[in-house]
């Protein structure tokens, strides 16, 4: 069962830290499935960085749902 | 219009950007010492040493400075291309340029023609460093929208209102009459107000805007069509200008297009500032608003001036209300947002970090505020100073007043910055 966030409508930074923060104290082999309201790009190279991988999936709203887990 | 990646591996060390915006402030304080130094009202007479001088330190000094500081970040960032050498780059254009808008207004308000022979060609160089390096960056660039071709006109129109200002400047330094001179000053100011600062402002407003105020995006039929229509006015106007025999229609329709394209600039921006997700009061959102209704007031009243019996210092007006209440309101809002985000952004660099304070923490809000309604208060003063001479000195005392909050504001982040990284760096190497 993946760990749902949203941070829709939450400006910059905040749905950064608080994606990072979510998978910092969550369990290793949790998924995260985040909701935001535009594609976060800077998030991406930072997830590469830390062996993450991640799913961004558009949806008809214009917001964007990405799963995020570790690298296996 | 989806907002383009942010391609953050490419950024310039945090250093370039703040350099710039850090001095930005100081010419603030001495727009305001100027004008207090003449004798009569300066805003009397758009060509009193005073005033002219006084414009030079905002327009060069002020605004130059932070806009080529903020292209430096802007380039690699958002078009996804740095400039050539950006290093050497960064600093050719900011020494000869703070020399330069330094020794410019003080040749004007000093009466020293060898401070502008000194002044010309150090501008000369800060500029087209800055062109050279700017042109080669976007049209390299991978990405290919709006953004893009806003900058590319801006820079285009800065190019023409460069040449046309060194015309002007060796004028002044030579005592030479120029063939036109009125002429070219104003094609000068068209140029540079009209072009080089407004379209940098729409194209970056294209990202700033949606992503930091989380608005809608800007209509896809005007991010696609609005720079080069205003690129187009703009060529219209400076042709109408140099028309010969002298055509009042072909100056009437291109000035009237101008500020139709301007005015639905202004207006499509309030109208997404209204529909923003997250409706909390916000100084650098104020600033954005301020800005765009003085646009869209500055761009009703060039249109109504032909219909209206002659007013008195009306052209000042309007030039008032797009430098002061437009341009300026713009630059302090993005300043305000964009500042703090870097500072928190190169401190995270991609990781969690306990000790990076919360963006908010960086520039307290409380003088973000202040500046806002000290700003809104010069605004006042500088709308009745042409008619009312003691207001010029309000405008004077406001101006001054702003470069030290600004400055203030701005070194208080740059010491939250290294305090934390050096914080930072002694939590993650704690032996040392």
């Amino acid at each position: 069962m993946p760990h749902e966030l949203d941070v829709r409508g939450l400006p910059p930074p905040e749905p950064f830290e608080s994606i990072m923060r979510s998978l910092s104290s969550l369990p290793a082999a949790t998924v995260l499935q985040v909701h935001i309201h535009r594609e976060p790009f800077p998030l991406y190279e930072v997830l590469r960085d830390n062996g993450y991988a991640w799913q961004t999936t558009p949806l008809e709203d214009g917001s964007y749902s990405i799963r995020i887990s570790l690298r296996t | 219009m989806k907002t383009v990646s942010l391609n953050t591996e490419q950024a310039p060390p945090i250093s370039v950007p703040l350099r710039f915006f850090a001095v930005a402030p100081l010419f603030l304080l001495l727009s305001g010492l100027v004008l207090l130094s003449g004798t009569d009202n300066p805003f009397s007479d758009p060509r009193t040493p005073a005033l002219l001088a006084a414009t030079h330190c905002i327009t060069l000094g002020f605004m130059a400075i932070i806009m080529v500081g903020a292209m430096q970040q802007i380039l690699p960032v958002v078009i996804g291309s740095p400039m050539p050498a950006s290093g050497l780059t960064a600093w050719i254009s900011f020494l000869s340029l703070i020399s330069g808008a330094l020794l410019l207004p003080a040749g004007f308000v000093l009466g020293q023609p060898s401070l502008l022979k000194l002044a010309w060609p150090l501008l000369l160089l800060a500029f087209l460093t800055f062109i050279g390096a700017s042109l080669t960056s976007l049209l390299r660039a991978p990405a290919r929208n709006p953004t893009r071709s806003a900058l590319l006109l801006s820079i285009l129109a800065l190019a023409g209102a460069v040449v046309l200002g060194v015309l002007l400047a060796r004028g002044y330094a030579s005592g030479t009459a120029l063939f036109d001179a009125r002429k070219l000053a104003t094609a000068h100011i068209l140029l540079m107000l009209g072009g080089w600062v407004m379209l940098l402002i729409v194209g970056v407003s294209y990202q700033v805007v949606p992503m930091f105020q989380l608005t809608p995006d800007y209509p896809k039929w005007l991010t696609a069509t609005l720079a080069p229509a205003i690129f187009g006015a703009l060529l219209l106007n400076v042709l109408a200008l140099f028309y010969q025999p002298e055509s009042s229609w072909l100056s009437v329709v291109a000035a009237d297009l101008f500020c139709v394209l301007a005015g639905s600039f202004a207006m499509t921006t309030l109208d997404l500032q209204s529909k923003r997700r997250r409706r909390v009061a916000d100084a650098t959102l104020g600033f954005f608003r301020l800005g765009m209704t003085a646009l869209f007031s500055a761009a009703l009243l060039a249109i109504a001036m032909p219909m209206l019996p002659a007013i008195e210092h009306y052209e000042m007006l309007v030039a008032v209300i797009f430098l002061l209440g437009f341009a300026m309101s713009v630059m302090h809002g993005m300043l305000y947002k964009i500042v703090p985000f870097l500072i928190w952004f190169h401190l995270f660099r991609g990781s969690v970090k306990t000790g990076v304070p919360n963006m908010k923490e960086i520039i307290p809000e409380p003088w973000m505020w202040r500046h806002l309604w000290l700003h809104r208060c010069t605004l006042l003063a500088a709308l009745l100073a042409p008619w009312w001479g003691a207001a010029a000195w309000l405008v004077a005392l406001g101006l001054l007043l702003q470069g030290v909050l600004l400055g203030y504001a701005l070194l208080t982040a740059i010491s939250v910055y290294r305090r934390t990284l050096v914080r930072l760096e002694r939590n993650s190497n704690p032996d040392t």
